[in-house]
């Protein structure tokens, strides 16, 4: 299939910065869990070499066994638990950098509410395996054959450096085999990424398939794909399991060895003069320890997709870092003076996808009311945005009392009243304070400015100002939320208020008592209201129009 | 083993077989390798202390090549197992989910909610991947099996009591790992479940008032109030984290348990004990991995469940009448011929889109009395209706391919020439223009994000394209700036007066509402 011919990405640095500490406890664990394999292996060559004997009795063996083997069960589930723990811390630290990252940012980056939902909690989950199973497996299987090749040591220590010897081919073979794994999965990765999702996309668009009549022609197209899917995992299998079984050669290679070299020692055949006086006891001892040696290597391997899952969710982590640091970093200036005069000439905005806003020219004398029209589309809201800098501005500047407006670092100055208005859990009250935490609070004027604005009956049927605010924004309509979020902005007390469609979606009687609050807050402050009220574009003193080729102003 | 499992399988059976074969040898070869050594070990051991006669007599040979062997053959057949039995799994699930794709596409198409049958596709991935994860570790469970027999058969060289001593310990596995896991773990994978999806929707809920949380510095107590839900969630993580581990523990102590029980019962000479016990050993990992598998057991029953009845609600397909080529329609009690422009107006949360999805056979909640050719949409479902009407949603959905196989969608057989010309009347040849690859540029996830004034673009060339007498256009100029939209306006006229296609128009912008020539008002 022509879309699954594209020529794979040149190999990107796949080290993510986000990287997750060293988890010691797991890994320590881990080795208990390894160790746990000494009184194991010592249970098997006494009950052995007691048979042999025959003076000696059985149930030390089997204590040993015993013990062994509980310790050896205790340890791997401590070693799952604390693994869990430090992936939960790890995904806690990275919460607590990443939301604060994302929450703010999301419309500058252009982002989706549901992009940002699987940001900050799918991929954050697929953190998990890679701290809570690989990182603790990786320090293990470093350490344990050390651990084993030092038990096995007293007892045969020609043992242990057979075992330590085949280590080094088997290195040798691993680093060559990973690299060719590496080089195959990155050259079908592209390929791979593209066409396993397929699945999940065709069935996601399945009303407009179905539509358009394409359901039996997708289908076909789905079966060759996925049999296509199919065919390069092999590949890629192929590879990844035969390095696999480089692994799995040494480790029966090390048994093998071990085994012989123990009992031609033992029959006295050695073709070389012996090094050491084995017994039965300690040759046994030996062998039960040597499938050990590279047991933490093989559950390396089988965690080896925790790795990859893991590495691929930080490297989206770190990319969305990246692209929300420099709208969230930005310096914090102290709000100077409020502005008596915002002016803007030629200014374009313009977005990553093309479209295209402006040129707009306006002159804002505070305080005092101005209005930005036009039809729903035109870029009203660019506009203010743009003001707090969160649309991109091409061409024009802004101009505050003759210096460059700051953009978003003159947030403190503005209250803002939009589409969509965020609620905290906790009380109405506490919703409306959000922008000016501790100040006096009047609650009487509180609740004369919302009777206003027409939220009366929901006051009196919710239980007034301390109706309590949950996750989910306590039900409350989107006009109802609109208005609180209007009351918010005039409560602020800030000096500019920007207010996207102030008077929509309200009865005729609550608009014009909106905008009799809006002309009675123009007094003091400098208010600027994205309208299609004409009523409320009647009361401004300038009138910018977006929808006009070249905006008009009309002071 | 479900159906629609059932026949993928089977039709790569003969490499199951083989790959089963594989894990045979390889359990084999595992449990050999140890039993083997061991036994040597303790021979070589006994002939040493017997004097050079002993040694003489003992066979060395026959071992040490034995063991060699094992070693080879397990490497070589555990790489058998894993190729055949990916092999047989990943092609079997690529069978099952173009069959899936199929099954629900049929189900969606005769029931009446066609528009809302994409919801689930994310779950369906899942499910399937749990069902390939299933169908490979059958195969690594006939190896645990074969270690077992293998290790029971060395057992009864040490007796009839060592033997029921091992069979017990194997049979308590099997009946603890199952147990424990549907006793421990439903419930509480199912809380991790309910915990995700309660963060994610409360971040949902959170996230979409941004410029709120810009203005106001909203962002760390948004971050601390969702702190709770966050730490529900890695508590719900952690109780299955939790209950795994359990599974596990209790597994190695049992096996514990079983080797130290062996040891006080068994009778027999010291090589004889050397071997069984290894090989009870050897045997008892791979049975204990099979107990790790349980705990994914209930997790996949629900995704079988789930798959089996996706798409198994089939209504009976009623035989819909052929509607006329050009066929009139009636909105609210307008008839509009064939060929005519009309403006579908109304304010905000009117039922605009609602009107039109339900006419294009999507669902059908639309209030509206509605005909096509005299027909109720609702009656006929989208199988009839969609030869009628080309429509293209507000959301202007693309699927995950090129741009070609987007417009390919609408019909059969568009060659590339038609593409571009419905591009152009569609004012999209600046976006085809300024993606490197043009018509075959891969849109979807990766790089290439297009902008919902190109998407729109796009999807609007593929309502072109479809050749329906019908053109639905659902907010066509979103997201366009001026010139453009005067330009798609004038190419649109041009193009429906060429082609006499009728024309539905849900736009709130002047500019686009005057290509129609009467409005039905809503609301």
């Amino acid at each position: 299939m022509d879309r699954l011919s594209h020529k794979a990405a040149p190999a990107r640095d796949s080290r993510p910065a986000t990287r997750p500490p060293r988890s010691l406890r797991p890994t320590a664990w881990w080795m208990a869990e390894s160790a746990g394999a000494i009184p194991l292996a010592a249970g098997l060559a006494w009950a052995v070499a007691s048979r042999a004997d025959g003076a000696l009795p059985a149930w030390p063996a089997a204590t040993l066994l015993l013990a062994g083997g509980a310790w050896r069960a205790l340890a791997l589930a401590r070693a799952r638990l604390t693994g869990q723990a430090a992936a939960t811390r790890f995904q806690d630290g990275l919460r607590q950098r990443l939301w604060p990252a994302l929450l703010p940012s999301r419309t500058a980056r252009a982002a989706l509410v549901g992009e940002d939902v699987h940001l900050a909690v799918d991929t954050v989950d697929r953190t998990e395996g890679l701290v809570a199973r690989f990182l603790p497996l990786r320090g293990a299987s470093a350490l344990g054959p050390l651990l084993i090749a030092l038990a096995v040591a007293p007892a045969s220590w020609v043992s242990a450096a057979i075992m330590l010897a085949t280590l080094v081919p088997f290195v040798f073979g691993l680093i060559l085999a990973g690299g060719m794994a590496a080089r195959r999965a990155q050259a079908q990765h592209r390929a791979l990424e593209r066409a396993s999702g397929l699945f999940v996309d065709r069935i996601a668009h399945l009303p407009l398939i179905l539509a358009s009549g394409a359901e039996e022609r997708i289908g076909r197209q789905l079966a060759m794909a996925t049999q296509d899917v199919a065919r390069r995992t092999m590949g890629v299998l192929a590879v990844a399991f035969a390095s696999n079984a480089i692994l799995e050669f040494f480790a029966a290679l090390c048994v093998a060895l071990v085994a012989v070299y123990c009992g031609f020692a033992l029959l006295g055949l050695l073709p070389f003069p012996a090094p050491e006086h084995l017994t039965l006891a300690r040759a046994f001892y030996t062998l039960a320890l040597a499938p050990e040696f590279y047991l933490g290597m093989r559950r390396l391997a089988a965690a080896y997709h925790d790795k990859q899952t893991g590495e691929a969710a930080l490297a989206a982590i770190d990319q969305a870092l990246a692209h929300a640091a420099p709208i969230v970093e930005r310096p914090a200036q102290p709000a100077t003076a409020t502005p008596r005069h915002l002016h803007g000439a030629g200014v374009v905005i313009a977005y990553p996808d093309g479209t295209r806003i402006g040129p707009l020219t306006w002159d804002w004398r505070g305080p005092g009311l101005h209005a930005v029209t036009g039809a729903t589309g035109s870029g009203k809201s660019s506009l203010l945005l743009a003001l707090i800098g969160q649309a991109p501005l091409a061409e024009g500047q802004i101009v505050a009392d003759g210096a460059p407006w700051p953009g978003d670092a003159a947030n403190a100055l503005i209250g803002w009243a939009g589409q969509a208005v965020s609620l905290l859990p906790g009380t109405l009250a506490s919703n409306l304070h959000l922008a000016q935490p501790g100040a006096q609070r009047d609650d009487a004027a509180l609740v004369d400015l919302l009777t206003q604005l027409g939220l009366g009956p929901m006051l009196a049927r919710r239980g007034g100002l301390a109706m309590a605010i949950d996750h989910r924004g306590a039900g409350l309509s989107g006009g109802e939320r609109r208005r609180i979020g209007l009351a918010r902005a005039i409560l602020s007390g800030r000096p500019i208020l920007l207010l996207d469609e102030p008077t929509a979606d309200l009865d005729p009687a609550s608009a014009a008592a909106v905008r009799a609050i809006l002309a009675r807050c123009a007094q003091d402050r400098l208010v600027v209201a994205a309208t299609h009220d004409a009523d409320l574009a009647a009361l401004a003193q300038t009138c910018c129009a977006v929808d006009a080729p070249a905006a008009r102003n009309a002071a | 083993m479900i159906a629609l499992l059932q026949a993928p399988l089977a039709r790569q059976r003969r490499v199951l077989r083989a790959a089963m074969a594989c894990a045979i040898v390889a359990a084999l070869a595992g449990v050999g390798l140890l039993a083997t050594a061991g036994w040597f070990l303790a021979g070589a051991a006994l002939a040493g202390l017997g004097g050079p006669a002993a040694v003489t007599g003992f066979n060395y040979l026959l071992p040490s090549a034995g063991i060699r062997a094992a070693a080879i053959g397990r490497t070589a057949s555990r790489y058998g197992e894993r190729m055949l039995g990916h092999r047989a799994a990943l092609f079997a699930l690529a069978e099952v989910r173009a069959g899936l794709f199929a099954r629900i596409a049929q189900a969606a198409l005769s029931g009446r909610e066609a528009g809302r049958s994409g919801e689930m596709a994310a779950r369906f991935g899942r499910d399937v991947d749990l069902l390939e994860d299933a169908a490979i570790r059958r195969v690594s469970r006939v190896g645990a099996w074969a270690a077992a027999i293998v290790a029971l058969a060395c057992a009864l060289a040490l007796g009839v009591a060592a033997l029921i001593v091992l069979a017990a310990g194997l049979a308590a596995m099997r009946v603890a790992g199952p147990a424990m896991a549907t006793r421990l773990l439903p419930a509480r994978q199912a809380e991790r479940a309910r915990a995700h999806a309660a963060l994610a929707a409360d971040y949902a809920e959170m996230a979409a008032p941004a410029i709120d949380i810009a203005v106001y510095g909203l962002a760390p107590a948004l971050a601390e109030a969702l702190h709770e839900r966050a730490t529900a969630q890695c508590r719900a993580h952690h109780a299955v984290a939790q209950a795994e581990a359990w599974l596990a523990a209790v597994q190695a102590l049992i096996a514990a348990v079983t080797l130290a029980a062996i040891v006080l019962v068994a009778q027999g000479t010291a090589p004889l004990l050397a071997l069984a016990l290894l090989a009870a050993m050897a045997a008892l990992e791979p049975w204990s991995a099979v107990a790790a598998h349980d705990a994914n057991a209930p997790d996949t029953r629900l995704a079988q469940e789930r798959l089996e009845q996706a798409g198994a609600t089939l209504a009976t397909a009623q035989p819909a009448p052929v509607l006329a080529a050009r066929p009139a329609l009636t909105i609210a009690g307008t008839t509009l011929a064939p060929g005519a422009r009309v403006l579908i107006a109304g304010p905000s949360g009117a039922g605009k889109t609602r009107l039109v999805e339900t006419l294009a056979g999507l669902r059908d909640d639309a209030p509206q009395a509605l005909a096509i050719d005299g027909y109720d949409p609702r009656d006929l479902g989208l199988a009839a209706v969609r030869p009628a009407i080309a429509l293209m949603p507000q959301s202007a959905p693309l699927i995950a391919g090129t741009v070609a196989d987007n417009l390919a969608l609408a019909r059969p057989g568009i060659d590339r020439a038609a593409m571009e010309a419905a591009l152009h009347v569609a004012c999209a040849d600046d976006v085809l223009a300024a993606l490197p690859h043009g018509l075959d540029q891969w849109l979807g996830g990766d790089g290439a994000r297009l902008s919902g004034g190109q998407r729109r673009r796009i999807a609007l060339a593929r309502a072109l394209l479809s050749g329906r007498p019908w053109l639905v256009l659902d907010e066509p100029s979103e997201g366009l700036d001026l010139a453009t939209e005067a330009l798609l306006h004038q190419r649109l006229a041009a193009w429906l007066d060429q082609t006499g296609t009728g024309l539905l128009l849900v736009s709130h912008r002047p500019a686009m509402a005057s290509l129609a020539q009467q409005a039905i008002a809503l609301g």
